[in-house]
């Protein structure tokens, strides 16, 4: 009983906290929405060419691709985040302040971050989709005398796609969460702000029962809408 | 163009895979209208030969001229080229993301811009002929082995190719579908179109192909007349492959 009325007891604080402080959440969704919409556009078209690159038949570009690729990959978006943030200005170039759009700098250091980070792996993902498609498909149709470029847009890639989108899906999620991290600049994102309501009002584990709760709301409904697209684009294409 | 001329000549071919010599130094012809049939164990380069052909491998030296012209060479726009030459894969390779309509009329509607309506009809035509009519809108991945390949096999002929290349047709298949294969390149060879033809169906070399080319360790080891062949082999090599082939 006193196990249930305990339960009761947390929830009801959780409700107060959310209903009292419910401008802070939202503004912390609001800016993590943000960020993480512009990282996953700005990602997945610098990933887009990031894979061409890869794939690319000049060997420096190729190089220079898979190099970026890897150091991406292999270094902590945290250490990517801060270098972009305080680094950068360091050498000279700084990220302008636009007086109306508050904290500008913030959110820009933050984007780039995010998106160069989301690049390499989007690219990975890109690629991967695409070499996965049978070769003998791609001899079929130059055995018919096809072009390369008319080889990839009418056979190859519709067939990656299938096996880009769902990986795609989760980079998005991915995205999302590990938005969570340009808290560390900042950036005043749902981590940020739900921080604050710890500070104000000392009652940290409901705080972050609820951060949790809305995270997952987010990458929930977005997983949702990338399975009912994948769902559709397949239909397209049987 | 002098119609005496072969249709392909193939001179002092070389093919290696770093320093793995496939190909070794091979020359042959083929005429117009001729069926030839490349037997030969595994790995003696007889797939390879043949990708050369419409430059599917690229050949580390010699030279291959078609209709006159060298396809060697850089200059040659080897997409024109490939348009003349007809290939079929042992797997098959129809395109899975299209129905079979659209894998019979995508290259001869987008390369030769034939008009779609007119593409169409040929397609079923051509269906008709190898009996998968009324498959029209099916996908690859809704056909059995057999009917994928006669598909591809026509696939190959939307584009009224000069020669037909065939690399093992039949040895993805299951052995009740080789037949419907076997039949339809028969009809083909019957109707005097130029086939080359990588095989491991010794009755479809000996019976339908005018001659047979024995290619074993990258070179070619015997070239006749495919009955002669079969009855008076005489290198070791032929005799003993035959041995455990026939």
């Amino acid at each position: 009983m006193t196990f249930f009325s305990g339960i009761l007891a947390f929830l009801t604080r959780m409700w107060t906290l959310f209903t009292r402080y419910n401008t802070f959440f939202a503004e912390g969704i609001k800016n993590t929405l943000i960020i993480a919409f512009f990282s996953v556009v700005l990602g997945t078209i610098f990933g887009t060419l990031m894979a061409m690159l890869r794939m690319s038949k000049v060997k420096p570009l190729r190089y220079l691709a898979t190099a970026y690729i890897e150091f991406i990959r292999g270094t902590p978006l945290m250490v990517q985040l801060m270098f972009i943030f305080y680094g950068l200005p360091m050498t000279g170039i700084k990220l302008p302040d636009i007086s109306w759009i508050p904290n500008f700098s913030r959110f820009a250091a933050g984007i780039v971050a995010m998106s160069m980070n989301s690049c390499a792996y989007v690219a990975e993902i890109i690629r991967s989709g695409i070499q996965a498609v049978d070769h003998g498909q791609t001899e079929a149709a130059r055995s018919l005398g096809f072009r390369q470029s008319q080889t990839m847009t009418m056979v190859v890639l519709p067939q990656a796609v299938k096996n880009i989108l769902p990986a795609l899906g989760n980079e998005f999620v991915t995205v999302i969460k590990e938005s969570s991290i340009v808290s560390v600049i900042g950036i005043a994102d749902l981590m940020f702000r739900s921080k604050d309501v710890i500070a104000v009002t000392y009652i940290s584990l409901e705080t972050l029962a609820i951060t949790a709760i809305l995270y997952f709301i987010m990458t929930f409904i977005s997983g949702r809408f990338v399975s009912l697209m994948e769902r559709k684009m397949s239909n397209g294409t049987k | 163009m002098e119609q005496s001329s072969p249709m392909i000549q193939v001179n002092h071919l070389c093919k290696s895979f770093g320093s793995l010599e496939v190909l070794k130094d091979i020359s042959t012809t083929f005429e117009r209208g001729s069926v030839v049939a490349i037997i030969g164990p595994s790995g003696g380069g007889k797939s390879t030969f043949l990708r050369c052909l419409n430059l599917l491998e690229k050949p580390t030296s010699g030279e291959i001229i078609f209709d006159g012209v060298n396809i060697c060479d850089k200059k040659t726009d080897i997409n024109l080229h490939r348009q003349k030459i007809g290939m079929v894969f042992q797997q098959f390779n129809l395109f899975n993301n299209m129905n079979v309509l659209r894998n019979l009329t995508a290259a001869p509607v987008k390369i030769k811009g034939m008009p779609p309506a007119e593409a169409e009809e040929k397609a079923v035509k051509l269906l008709t002929r190898v009996g998968l009519a009324d498959k029209l809108t099916a996908y690859p991945a809704q056909l059995s082995g057999g009917q994928k390949q006669r598909v591809a096999i026509v696939r190959a002929l939307m584009m009224n190719p000069e020669v037909m290349l065939f690399d093992e047709p039949t040895s993805a298949l299951d052995p009740e579908m080789v037949g419907e294969v076997l039949d339809v390149m028969k009809a083909l060879a019957d109707d005097g179109m130029s086939m080359i033809v990588v095989t491991h169906e010794m009755r479809f070399a000996r019976e339908v192909s005018d001659r047979t080319i024995f290619l074993s360790d990258g070179m070619i080891e015997e070239d006749k007349p495919s009955r002669e062949l079969f009855a008076h082999p005489e290198s070791q090599r032929l005799v003993s492959f035959l041995s455990k082939v026939l």
